[in-house]
């Protein structure tokens, strides 16, 4: 029997089973709900309940949406033929707030990854095919994060999307804004050194 | 109890998790210690500490305060030493380099430590990086593995009956007696599947010997597959259980 009243002691547990929270966090998370007021646990409910009823996948780009197809599907000002590839909605979200891609989306959903037991067929990768010819894609941005998974998946990608005659484009690696060459380590001043441009006059 | 001293040692990192807001679950193995797990601190935000070393597969020089008890130890620094490039621009070499990690995690948990393994890890990583297009380093290194954690395939005499193999004639690979037999004590089958001299030899070389070793090994398309085919057996029969990365492999 646990040290908390056992209704107390279900919310600590539930809490619990969040990634990245401990029995500890729990444990405090559940004693500021029931110290506040009635509405902050009553939204909370609602709100959990309401995204599990509405929220699902558009299925277009498989963003996470309430409204079939996404408002970025639906967006006619938005331009046609780029579809930009990423890992999840976290990581679309991140270039949307950036403001500076106006094209099309289409999220995987994960990365390759043996060691976890996930290969192409697990990814929205049959799907990403499927809508190239009827959408008409010219240009493949290939946004994965640039870990041993991301890269791994973005060279899968081009490697088999090569033989469908499109541009097919890698976001730039190398020197992050606000980083210091002197901690940098090797590989990244390589790709940065690779892949620089020229300054205009 | 005063805390233990910081270690700087080369490590392989194999698994990388998120760990709540900016921190990093790594499972890495060293030269001394084997397979180990850590909490990287701040990784995912780090411009300095831990500039891109905490990556599956890369060789980096991890400064860590070793575990109390079943504590977790604490990753203070790392830095690059080997990217391993070329796993990541080729999915095939990815794949095998996901299956060594998992086979030499699973020969070598936590407590489990050889230095042997350490450098034949380091090795063939190196080497599939270099030559990814080269399926004999999978092979070799699962050949080796399981011979360095006490499951060496016994290709000296006949399992049964006792008699040398002088290296003339087919064998028959005996997965329960984790050894060879001659073709009198049992016959060929799916389960016991027959092998040529040449493979046995080469088998017999993978074993014994460093991956720097066996530069030299030319093998047929036959010799390869029973050798793959014989090893699948060992492997699943010993470990009673199939890698999640030997599916990705072909």
């Amino acid at each position: 029997m646990g040290i908390y009243p056992p209704p107390l002691e279900k919310l600590i547990e539930q809490f619990s089973r969040l990634p990245g929270i401990g029995q500890k966090s729990a444990a405090r998370i559940a004693l500021y709900v029931l110290k506040s007021d009635r509405e902050l646990a009553e939204n909370l409910a609602s709100a959990l309940v309401e995204v599990k009823d509405q929220i699902r996948l558009c299925s277009v780009c498989f963003n996470l949406t309430d409204n079939d197809p996404c408002s970025i599907c639906r967006d006619q000002s938005r331009a046609n033929g780029v579809l930009c590839i990423v890992e999840g909605p976290g990581e679309l979200l991140a270039i949307e707030e950036s403001g500076v891609f106006k094209g099309r989306y289409h999220v995987l959903h994960g990365v390759l990854s043996p060691l976890e037991g996930i290969g192409p067929e697990d990814l929205k990768i049959s799907e990403l095919f499927q809508r190239i010819e009827p959408e008409g894609i010219k240009e493949i941005i290939l946004a994965t994060n640039p870990t041993a998974e991301g890269e791994a998946t973005a060279s899968f990608l081009a490697k088999s999307l090569a033989e469908k005659g499109l541009k097919i484009t890698r976001i730039a690696l190398g020197i992050p804004m606000g980083g210091d060459l002197k901690y940098m380590d090797s590989l990244t001043l390589q790709h940065a050194l690779k892949s620089r441009i020229p300054l205009q006059s | 109890m005063s805390r233990p001293d910081p270690i700087i040692s080369p490590a392989i990192i194999t698994r990388v998790k998120e760990f709540g807001e900016s921190d990093l679950l790594v499972t890495f193995f060293t030269r001394e210690s084997g397979l180990q797990k850590g909490v990287a601190k701040g990784a995912r935000r780090s411009l300095k500490r831990f500039v891109n070393c905490l990556d599956a597969f890369c060789l980096a020089s991890l400064e860590y305060t070793p575990k109390k008890q079943r504590d977790l130890c604490f990753i203070h620094s790392g830095k690059l030493l080997e990217a391993h490039q070329g796993l990541r621009s080729e999915y095939g070499s990815f794949s095998r380099a996901s299956f060594i990690v998992e086979l030499a995690e699973t020969l070598f948990p936590p407590g489990v430590s050889d230095p042997r393994v350490f450098d034949l890890l380091k090795d063939s990583l190196k080497a599939l990086s270099d030559e990814g297009g080269n399926i004999l380093i999978p092979i070799t290194f699962e050949a080796r593995a399981m011979a360095i954690g006490g499951y060496r395939i016994n290709l000296e005499k006949c399992c049964i009956c006792g008699r040398a193999y002088k290296g003339e004639g087919r064998a028959v690979f005996v997965r329960e007696k984790g050894g060879i037999s001659c073709l009198g004590c049992r016959q060929e089958s799916a389960l016991s599947p027959g092998m040529e001299p040449e493979s046995i030899r080469a088998l017999r070389q993978m074993q014994d010997n460093d991956l720097g070793q066996l530069k030299g090994l030319d093998l047929s398309g036959g010799c390869l597959k029973e050798i793959k085919n014989v090893l699948k057996l060992h492997r699943e029969y010993r470990l009673e259980k199939r890698l999640k990365t030997a599916k990705f492999l072909d």
